[in-house]
């Protein structure tokens, strides 16, 4: 017991991998769990009821049917933090967005000092949570630790705000700077617990292409998307796209950090995966750009569908900026697929939305599946394909949906 | 009359604009916690960071799953949990909201 206390302190993921690699134990049957919870559907402040797995912190998960869109509304936008001290208020005439650190002028900067001396830019980007759509894993193989997300961590929303490197430049980074660090305004119940921190390298931090929003879909941030500042990272996954940006720190030195170090890491491996079951025992790296990925909006699952009806079948697919090239779909459970049709350019950060007609001439089960490809071929792995990670990161599998005709 | 209107269309305005000029007031989620087995010790110590909702959401785990996952809290969270209790919250979480393994009686 205390050797598997000793290696094993994240979770109990190795000696269940250890069974189901010598045969001894289907992993399927260990995982299931017939009386899954059902979240309550609640409405937060700004937000339409949305699906409430924890409310301190708050964590909101979007419905399915939200992927018949190309832009989120703001309402119905999914919310995850990470600590439970989140300020209920905000004042802007003493909110500082601090810029300091390794530079020749720290600033400290208020809302209206964005706003009025900064160049305004605009982007359209999707936002996705790490580990969105992470209970499919559990699905293919082992379930992995973390929230169990469905596919609604996730939503695209026009941002608009100033360019970080705008601001660093203004406060003139040094030449020994190499990090950036930032962070918000959430805090930990307990002093001990790590606060809530992302780092990221300099060249990245002065790329042109981050910016520190105030404003989404045209309103300011909802509060609970991290009123009134965020990071936004075009085509990287929403980990250090810090909510209620308070600190921007240029730092020499790397600032080892539980946020960078443990969570949200992935096998430092090329395929970033490890033998479904294994534990955290492998060198990790940081979770950055996104993965290929598809998901369908409607119809949703167990949808019971009159045959001969037209139906619209739609959904969004998007990358890590490349650009999606083709989105396949098939409506016999994988085994014919025919293309669909991409629908508006919102821009290579953007979700892509994609339609196909479909006339279902014959009663019975339908499974329909769709596949993204980009434009330099990365293409979304079947769900039994797919590479396994324990903390359940990056789930870009092929998605399908079982509707009903009768 | 017409001043009325405008005062009422402005104070409107303002009220969309400013959409946050008061403090929020969160929703509290009464997640349904089994009672029994020292629940009120799991509570305690549990509650201070997360609601019970990130319990359930894992669904029904395994021994080693719920004891990695309270030595997590302990080591990476700070949680302050001694031996006795931490051994109290694994066994209450086996036996409520998991199941015991025979691949963890290693």
């Amino acid at each position: 017991m205390s050797q598997f206390n000793r290696r094993h302190f994240l979770g109990a993921g190795f000696i269940l991998g250890a069974s189901s690699l010598f045969g001894k134990e289907n992993p399927k049957k260990i995982i299931t769990d017939s009386k899954e919870f059902v979240p309550p559907q609640i409405a937060f402040p700004q937000k339409k009821p949305l699906k409430t797995i924890s409310d301190r912190p708050p964590l909101l998960e979007s419905p399915r049917d939200i992927f018949t869109q190309a832009i989120t509304p703001n309402d119905q936008f999914f919310v995850r933090w990470h600590m439970p001290d989140i300020p209920t208020y905000i004042d802007l005439k003493e909110f500082r967005l601090e810029v300091k650190g390794s530079v020749e002028t720290p600033l400290s900067l208020s809302v209206d000092d964005l706003k009025a001396k900064f160049e305004p830019v605009e982007i359209t980007s999707v936002l996705q949570c790490g580990g969105n759509s992470r209970k499919y894993y559990a699905a293919s193989g082992q379930a992995t630790h973390g929230v169990q997300w469905d596919h609604g961590a996730m939503g695209c929303a026009v941002w608009k705000g100033v360019r970080l490197k705008d601001l660093l430049e203004r406060a003139g980074v040094k030449g020994s700077a190499k990090w950036v660090g930032v962070n918000g305004l959430e805090k930990p119940a307990m002093d001990a617990t790590p606060k809530f921190f992302r780092e990221m390298n300099i060249d990245e931090a002065l790329s042109g292409e981050l910016i520190v929003a105030y404003e989404m879909n045209g309103e300011d941030l909802p509060y609970l998307n991290g009123f009134p500042l965020r990071l936004v990272i075009p085509g990287h996954f929403s980990d250090s796209w810090v909510k209620m940006l308070s600190e921007i720190t240029v730092f020499d030195e790397y600032q080892n950090s539980f946020f960078m170090d443990v969570a949200y890491t992935v096998p430092d491996n090329d395929c970033e995966c490890v033998v479904s079951g294994s534990d955290f025992e492998y060198k990790r790296k940081p979770i950055a750009v996104m993965k290929v990925k598809s998901v369908i909006g409607y119809p949703t699952p167990g949808t019971v569908i009159k045959k001969g009806s037209r139906v619209k079948v739609t959904g969004i697919a998007f990358d890590q900026g490349k650009g999606i090239k083709e989105v396949m779909i098939s409506i016999d459970g994988g085994k014919h697929w025919s293309a669909t049709q991409l629908e508006k350019d919102y821009g290579k950060y953007a979700y892509r939305q994609w339609t196909y007609q479909w006339e279902p001439k014959t009663k019975g089960e339908y499974t329909i599946m769709v596949r993204a490809i980009n434009r330099i071929g990365n293409i979304q792995p079947l769900a039994h394909e797919i590479g396994w990670n324990a903390g359940g990161y990056q789930y870009n599998a092929v998605d399908a949906v079982s509707v009903k005709i009768v | 009359m017409k001043k009325t209107v405008l005062f009422a269309a402005f104070a409107l305005a303002t009220a969309l604009c400013a959409q946050v000029d008061k403090p929020i007031e969160m929703p509290y989620v009464d997640y349904p916690i089994v009672k029994g087995d020292h629940d009120e010790v799991v509570q305690q110590y549990c509650l201070i960071c997360h609601s019970w909702g990130y319990v359930l959401n894992q669904g029904k785990k395994s021994r080693p799953y719920w004891t990695g996952t309270v030595q997590k809290m302990v080591n990476e969270f700070k949680a302050p949990i001694g031996k006795e209790d931490q051994q109290i919250i694994i066994n209450y979480l086996v036996k409520h909201y998991g199941y015991e393994s025979k691949t963890a009686e290693h």
